[in-house]
């Protein structure tokens, strides 16, 4: 420790920028005397023979929930609760209110579930370990909380961070996590266990995003065969002359999640880099530099393993340029819609072109309105749509939704100066949509390549005609010197190693798929006898009784007028704000001492 | 949907008076009968979401073994006998022998076969014929499989590797937390007395903000080994995802070349599994069968037992059971056919024929329905029953249309119902034998006096709302919607039922069946509830006849 402050420059480095984060951080993730303040965890060291010390770990996301006790290495359980929660909320207050009370039924319907049907164990006896999101909103949390603790009355809850967890089942407490998700990507730093909350940076492009990405692409560009209309003559006609363009009716969330799960994945980047902006909206000039008009004619005849009925389909969809309009969420907006539909027929035949990725034919059920036929209809999924679906998640230089890749660099930005190399080295890339397969080799390649050419640049355009453009805003000039030391913990198929420090961290991750990491970190957590920030129902019970007095707390979100939730349940954005220097001695606050660390 | 009729329990929401029946959320305050219990001490109803429920005992669905709590920790919730579930289709595996080998040199094969066929067994699916050599999977006998998988499960990668994770934080925690034990943790200079005193200060000064980063280093010289950098040794996993053979290029590869979906694992198939598995389908293993729990529960205020199961697994009785349908008179909804409407002369605005079109297919706009409910008395004493349409906030009348509260204009539903207002009795219940005959038990007989009723009800209009019938301990009473011009939605209202009973000749063997509250004998007591009564959904009026479907 005292070495390291006489050599400022070189080893202070990463202690030294904490020291403005350390605030907000430390009511979060406490520091390691709190695994002494606990009582229980001195005593229990040992599993019992009904295993009631171990903790049930929930990992509650807004479309899946995973489950299970702590100490073992996989969910007990892993199940879909639909989507619960969204990005948005009702304005109206009558309205948010009963958004509210449904929200509150399905989730107690679905806690209640876990103790009961999924684990088939008393809520009574087990004290619980919550994986939270950074994100988690405020109002989700509570009502976890007030029915954990009032309708099932588990004795505790601990709350943990997703990310610090996930990093603590690849065996490290510092490095920068990004969780890909279903609503959003968020990307944040952790520094020896501390989460840097407020570097932390997010984009919605995640699951929910690909999924109505897929879904424009496939009414414009699948092929839909509805089901023979009698079962004698299902070959009488050539599969080319009944398919039609996708009723929207048939691409059902179930089967959207099958494309998602089951079909997709994500290819490397083509070759020139230009070519990958194509679908950004901001990429007007850029398309028509991309794609000249003969590509369209040429491709279209040139590749011989576009199918017969998909070229037909594309040509009769073609001139349909009203059903473009019907497509929810494409990027091009519906007033540009004949040139929209051109552009992205252009970008169906170069993706076309360069995948080998083979067509799918998958089995729907026809729409209400069509059941003329017997049996199922196909859905006939083109191979690059497969392979080139997720690229929504990579398109950058929109300022309001970064790409994924630009999230990570954006937070390493806001990082302090000496911790980058660190972090740099040791990203760690959870979420369900990150298993992908190839999501995370692309997304190393996507790092380097926004970090190699600044995106923002073509998108600048010229003040005035008459004057040069203004030299080019190099976002991530200054993250450029790390690129040796860029390395992705889990990174499935790492890249050679450059000799820098940090690189060979590559891949060197245990192999825990990332969907599941944060709750075997939860898991681990539990095991150690650390966690989150634990509550006990007393505190709970007694803060919901004086709830009235209660309302001079420091800075209370106001989350519901409707009720006040008691000031108990943790939030890293409640934290007040620093009062100017700290003590000399800081007092050892008592109110912190139910708080454990995870892996501090 | 056909006319339901659901009961309220209260445990959502603060207040006991149900939520408006037209938002969403209500659904959930209201459930059927047969799924409701009855609180005896608390007198009051309880749902299955505010039961507090134990579990008194866990078997394995399958084959009924009843596993002894001590184990069901160990074997994972899971059957660790022969019970197997398809990772294709889920359904049950059978134990198959392999075939008996082939004697291509002409040997007598008798001795070979024994009566449990010849090993190895494998699990086989009779639905989708999977078969588990595919996987490898092979068992030298014929019982106890799931204890030989046993093995691999414990070697599983993900177990192995997360017992190494352990071991590696381990030691780091309780450094860390004996250095809290010890005191404030150990500054700089403490250890290191040839660092100038501005330097100590200066450390010291940074470590008083981050407290953690002192004590994560438990020793100076262990320190200097490692660099400060991570405080902590390198973890070096087990098996690293950059040389494991899943999740990287080939998985890719395979995508890229697929023919068919179902060569992909679906995400349900995976997704359990916290290591890094393969997408191919045919990767896929037998998956133990979840074991099932009894459970009694408990009212949630009272901690007394409302419902406690036998606790033999193939037994399907209760040793306590308070539902709510022995305390709770029943009550079915019907909407009767729309001979009468049709005379009416409604039937231009339907499809004609439409038998039943008005319970099924919606109610229409602008018409006046007629229901009836019938209510069955499950108590041994006859009881009074007053039916009342749910007050809106501000109002109060039992028809709802007519109240004009401006605030709630919007909310204020389309309709106007009309119930009985007067109490009217029901007889008690009785065994079917204590009835002299049949007619006692019966009425009339059923079919004509329900015809007549309806053909009454037709001539003489008045006869729709009120009691309509009586028969042993079913009243069946009359109501009537007046459904709006420009009305669409649902026909839905809460309907408050009070009804009064005398405790004071309690049959020896009514103790469950008996009164709700064992009070003083001859007082009269009065229990009421909240149903929601759901008539079906309204056919907006300026519809056309063929979007009858909304």
């Amino acid at each position: 420790m005292s070495a390291i402050p006489a050599t400022p420059r070189t080893k202070t480095s990463h202690l030294s920028p904490t020291t403005p984060v350390a605030t907000p951080s430390t009511s979060r993730v406490a520091h390691a005397h709190a695994v002494q303040a606990s009582p229980h965890y001195q005593t229990t060291r040992r599993h019992s023979l009904y295993g009631t010390e171990d903790r049930i770990v929930i990992d509650p996301g807004s479309r899946i929930w995973k489950v299970g006790f702590s100490g073992e290495g996989r969910p007990r359980d892993v199940f879909l609760v639909g989507p619960l929660w969204g990005l948005r909320r009702a304005t109206d207050m009558a309205e948010r209110d009963e958004e509210d009370r449904v929200l509150e039924a399905r989730l107690q319907a679905h806690i209640r579930a876990v103790f009961h049907d999924s684990l088939l164990t008393e809520p009574k006896s087990r004290k619980v370990i919550l994986v939270e999101h950074p994100l988690l909103p405020v109002y989700v949390k509570e009502m976890l909380a007030k029915i954990l603790f009032g309708n099932l009355q588990v004795p505790s809850i601990s709350f943990a961070s997703s990310h610090l967890l996930a990093l603590l089942s690849v065996g490290r407490i510092t490095g920068l996590v990004l969780d890909c998700g279903h609503l959003e990507s968020t990307a944040l730093p952790i520094f020896s266990s501390r989460p840097l909350f407020p570097q932390l940076r997010t984009t919605p492009l995640a699951g929910s995003r690909l999924t109505a990405h897929l879904r424009a692409l496939l009414l414009l560009f699948g092929t839909y065969l509805p089901p023979p209309t009698s079962l004698s003559a299902p070959t009488n006609l050539p599969a080319a002359s009944r398919s039609t363009r996708v009723p929207q009716e048939v691409l059902t969330d179930a089967v959207l999640e099958q494309v998602k799960t089951r079909c997709t994945f994500v290819g490397d980047p083509l070759d020139t880099s230009s070519d990958m902006r194509v679908m950004s909206p901001s990429g007007d000039d850029s398309m028509e530099l991309d794609m000249p008009p003969s590509d369209v004619a040429q491709s279209e005849s040139d590749f011989s393993h576009i199918s017969v009925d998909l070229d037909s389909h594309m040509e009769s969809s073609q001139p349909a340029s009203s059903g473009f309009s019907v497509v929810s969420r494409s990027q091009v907006p519906p007033e540009r819609t004949t040139r929209g539909e051109t552009q992205l027929q252009a970008l169906a035949n170069m993706y076309t072109r360069h995948s080998t990725a083979t067509d799918l034919h998958l089995k729907v059920v026809p729409p209400v309105a069509q059941q003329t036929g017997t049996g199922k209809g196909t859905l006939i999924i083109p191979g690059w749509v497969r392979e080139r679906g997720a690229e929504v998640l990579f398109e950058g230089g929109d300022v309001d939704e970064a790409s994924v890749a630009e999230t990570i660099l954006d937070s390493l930005l806001k990082v302090p100066v000496d911790l980058r190399k660190t972090l740099a080295s040791s990203i760690l890339v959870i979420g369900g949509t990150s298993m992908l397969p190839g999501f995370i080799p692309r997304l190393h390649s996507e790092l380097m390549r926004a970090i190699a050419s600044s995106p923002s640049s073509s998108a600048r355009p010229p003040m005035r005609p008459d004057r040069p453009r203004p030299p080019a805003y190099d976002r991530y000039a200054v993250l450029r010197p790390l690129v040796p030391h860029f390395a992705i913990l889990n990174n499935p198929s790492p890249p050679l190693p450059t000799g820098a420090r940090g690189n060979n961290h590559a891949g060197k991750a245990p192999a825990f798929t990332p969907a599941t990491m944060a709750w075997v970190g939860g898991s681990l957590a539990g095991s150690l006898k650390t966690g989150g920030v634990e509550v006990p129902r007393e505190k709970w019970d007694e803060a919901d009784a004086q709830q009235d007095p209660d309302e001079n707390t420091p800075i209370a979100i106001d989350v519901s007028s409707r009720r006040a939730i008691p000031n108990v349940i943790p939030d890293w954005t409640r934290t007040p704000l620093p009062v100017g220097a700290p003590p000399a001695n800081p007092p050892h606050l008592p109110e912190t001492a139910p708080r454990a660390a995870v892996g501090a | 949907m056909s006319p339901s009729v659901d009961y309220h329990c209260h445990c959502l929401a603060s207040n006991s008076a149900p939520p408006p029946p037209h938002l969403p959320s209500s659904s959930y305050s209201f459930h059927p009968l047969h799924e409701l219990f009855f609180c005896e001490e608390c007198d009051a109803v309880r749902c299955n979401r505010c039961v507090s429920v134990e579990v008194s005992g866990y078997y394995c669905p399958n084959c009924l073994f009843e596993v002894p709590s001590a184990s069901v920790r160990a074997e994972k919730n899971r059957c660790a006998r022969n019970c197997f579930m398809c990772p294709n289709c889920r359904n049950t595996l059978s134990v198959v022998p392999s075939d008996p080998p082939d004697m291509d040199d002409g040997r007598s094969p008798s001795a070979a076969v024994s009566a449990v066929g010849e090993p190895p067994f494998f699990l086989y699916c009779n639905h989708c014929r999977w078969d588990s050599a595919e996987v490898d999977i092979t068992f030298e006998k014929p019982t106890g499989l799931a204890a030989q998988l046993q093995k691999y499960e414990d070697s599983a990668p993900d177990s192995l590797e997360f017992e190494r994770l352990k071991e590696h934080f381990e030691p780091f925690l309780r450094a860390s937390s004996s250095s809290a034990l010890a005191g404030p943790p150990p500054t700089a200079h403490s250890h290191h007395p040839h660092v100038n005193p501005i330097t100590a200060a200066a450390s010291s000064a940074l470590a008083r903000d981050i407290p953690g980063v002192g004590k994560y280093t438990p020793h100076p010289r262990g320190r200097r080994d490692k660099g400060p950098r991570d405080d902590m040794v390198e973890y070096r996993s087990r098996v690293e995802v950059g040389g494991s053979s899943t999740m990287g290029e080939a998985d890719v590869e395979f995508m890229r070349h697929i023919e068919e979906v179902s060569e992909v694992a679906a995400l349900e198939q995976r997704w359990a599994n916290s290591w890094a598995t393969s997408l191919h389908t045919s990767d896929l293993k037998p998956l133990r069968i979840p074991l099932h729990s009894k459970k009694s529960k408990r009212c949630p205020t009272c901690r007394h037992i409302l419902i406690k199961p036998e606790q033999k697994a193939q037994s399907v009785r209760y040793k306590i059971k308070l539902v709510a349908a022995n305390y709770l008179p029943s009550i079915k909804v019907a909407l009767p056919q729309p001979m009468d409407l049709v005379r009416r002369g409604a039937q231009a605005a339907r499809p004609p024929g439409g038998e039943g079109n008005s319970g099924a297919n919606g109610l229409h706009a602008g018409d006046t329905y007629p229901f009836t409910l019938s209510l069955t008395n499950p108590l041994y004493d006859p009881i009074q029953v007053r039916l009342s349409v749910q007050r809106q906030i501000p109002p109060a009348s039992t028809t709802v249309a007519s109240d004009a509260a401006p605030v709630e204009k919007s909310r204020r539903p389309p309709f106007a119902v009309s119930l009985p207002s007067s109490a009217f009795p029901i007889a008690a219940f009785a065994e079917a034998w204590e009835y002299e005959d049949d007619e006692d038990m019966f009425g009339v007989d059923d079919d004509e006096f329900g015809f007549e009723a309806r053909e009454k009800e037709g001539k003489a209009k008045n006869k729709t709302v009120g009691v309509l019938e009586k028969r042993a301990n079913v009243t069946v009473v009359g109501g009537e919607v007046v459904i709006g011009k420009d009305a669409k939605g649902e026909v839905k209202f809460n309907m408050l039922v009070s009804y009064t009973y005398r405790s004071d000749d309690p049959l020896p063997e009514d103790d469950v069946r008996g009164t709700p509250s064992r009070t003083k004998a001859p007082e009269m007591k009065t229990f009421s509830f909240y149903t929601v009564v759901n008539l079906g959904s309204i056919v907006p009026r300026q519809e056309t006849k063929m979007d009858t479907d909304p």
